[in-house]
């Protein structure tokens, strides 16, 4: 038994190692894979039983994505014309800081681009702009947002927002109608599709209020690829509330 | 409309889709060229590209992993075509300090495969920096998508640096660069 527990422990070295080579992107050549494959060889011979086949299987693996990352490591090196990395780093540190820029710029094809805004950015914009509280004591440059200016601020957000609680409101009523029409959970995807993309991800965005506030569960299914929502008439408080990414097909 | 004013519109399409950036990232990718131009669109981009060349500029085209053939999932871009001067990095709002941070993290990524230790970079821009100014280059470094940093504090070479740096002359500019300095101080 004590035999059996050294050699697991053996093997699940051997599998670390290979593990930390390949993560911290650490030369791959400084591991003797034929020993490692020798080893591994004693340990199958020694201890034929099923327990021991699996990590034996895993190790194999390990060994073998190390070999596959040793044929990266000599093309990636074969493109970097075989400079070592460690000539590299001794050759930055005696450069000074200006060499430095120089070489990098020799090197260097920024990409060109351009920002542009919107009318929809800019009336973000605005509003964010209307929206922050104003400055203690009286500003001495830029322009002033008037009392007024605020009031009219203030009051299109409080439109905007019992705009937005209607939706969800009648999302609500028309998921618990659809809900008690079919008897059972509905089908996220099909109860989210609208006329066009925009309607499907004003629906998407709208339940996603809902589902965060308690409103509407969400079940999902990895093996079906389903996600089912099943909505109550009050609000639920969960218990350990988890997060679900679900993306849209069309071009954001 | 005749077939020079259709190639001339498809051209300001396509200078308009390279230049204004419509997504988070930069660069437009082939497909939506393609839904844009025609199935054509190489040719609009060929002509693009010779015009774009007269003033310094140029397209660039960078493949997915594993997918280099395939002309629609690859991403293009604007670059410049010539490098920049010490003066040009200046004027654009650049800090030298900045580059030069840049540039050793670069030089490390690109020798060792894409992929070091954030430790390994550190000590090597603690040579150069305090601590403090290393870590706030290299987290901007991350920012503006440079490099990556990956669980384990192990650092990658960022989407950015595949389309703006040619990482072998960075690594064949800093050998060089030594042998410079050598010579003047003979």
């Amino acid at each position: 038994m004590r035999r059996i527990e050294v050699t697991r422990e053996e093997l699940e070295r051997i599998i670390k190692l290979c593990e930390n080579i390949e993560k911290r992107g650490l030369d791959p050549f400084t591991v003797n894979i034929r020993e490692l494959l020798e080893k591994l060889r004693r340990i199958v011979e020694e201890n034929p039983n099923l327990d021991h086949y699996i990590i034996d299987a895993e190790t194999l693996y390990r060994i073998s994505a190390l070999i596959a990352l040793q044929h990266k490591w000599l093309r990636e090196k074969a493109k970097a014309l075989f400079i070592d990395a460690q000539m590299i780093s001794t050759r930055l540190v005696a450069m000074d800081k200006k060499m430095l820029v120089k070489a990098f710029l020799k090197a260097w094809h920024p990409i060109i681009s351009l920002e542009q805004i919107t009318p929809q950015r800019l009336r973000q914009g605005l509003e964010h702009f209307l929206s922050l509280p104003p400055r203690s004591g009286s500003r001495e440059f830029g322009w002033k947002i008037t009392d007024k200016e605020m009031k009219l601020a203030k009051a299109r957000l409080e439109l905007e927002e019992k705009a937005m609680m209607e939706k969800i409101k009648a999302l609500h009523r028309e998921l618990l109608r659809r809900f008690e029409e079919q008897g059972g959970a509905l089908d996220y995807w099909e109860f989210i599709k609208g006329k066009n993309f925009d309607e499907t991800f004003e629906r998407a965005y709208l339940l996603s209020f809902l589902i965060t506030e308690g409103y509407v569960d969400v079940k999902r299914n990895p093996l079906k690829n389903e996600v089912k929502l099943i909505p109550h008439k009050e609000q639920v408080k969960r218990k350990s509330p988890t997060s679900l990414v679900i993306s849209l097909r069309g071009e954001i | 409309m005749s077939g020079e004013e259709s190639f001339s519109r498809r051209l300001m399409i396509a200078a308009t889709m390279l230049l204004f950036k419509s997504h988070r990232r930069p660069g437009v990718r082939g497909w939506e060229l393609k839904h844009r131009l025609g199935k054509n669109y190489m040719r609009v981009i060929d002509a693009l590209n010779s015009r774009l060349k007269q003033l310094g500029l140029e397209i660039k085209t960078v493949f997915e992993e594993g997918e280099e053939n395939n002309l629609d999932r690859a991403r293009f871009y604007v670059v410049l075509s010539h490098p920049l001067t010490m003066s040009d990095l200046v004027a654009a709002g650049w800090r030298i300090d900045e580059v030069a941070a840049l540039s050793i993290t670069l030089s490390i990524l690109s020798s060792r495969g894409g992929k070091a230790p954030l430790r390994d970079v550190l000590e090597v821009l603690e040579t150069k920096f305090p601590k403090w100014k290393a870590e706030t280059y290299l987290e901007r470094a991350i920012r503006r998508g440079y490099i990556e940093r990956l669980e384990d504090d192990v650092l990658t070479i960022g989407w950015r640096t595949k389309v703006e740096v040619e990482q072998k002359a960075l690594l064949k500019a800093v050998l060089e660069a030594r042998e410079e300095k050598e010579i003047r101080s003979d």
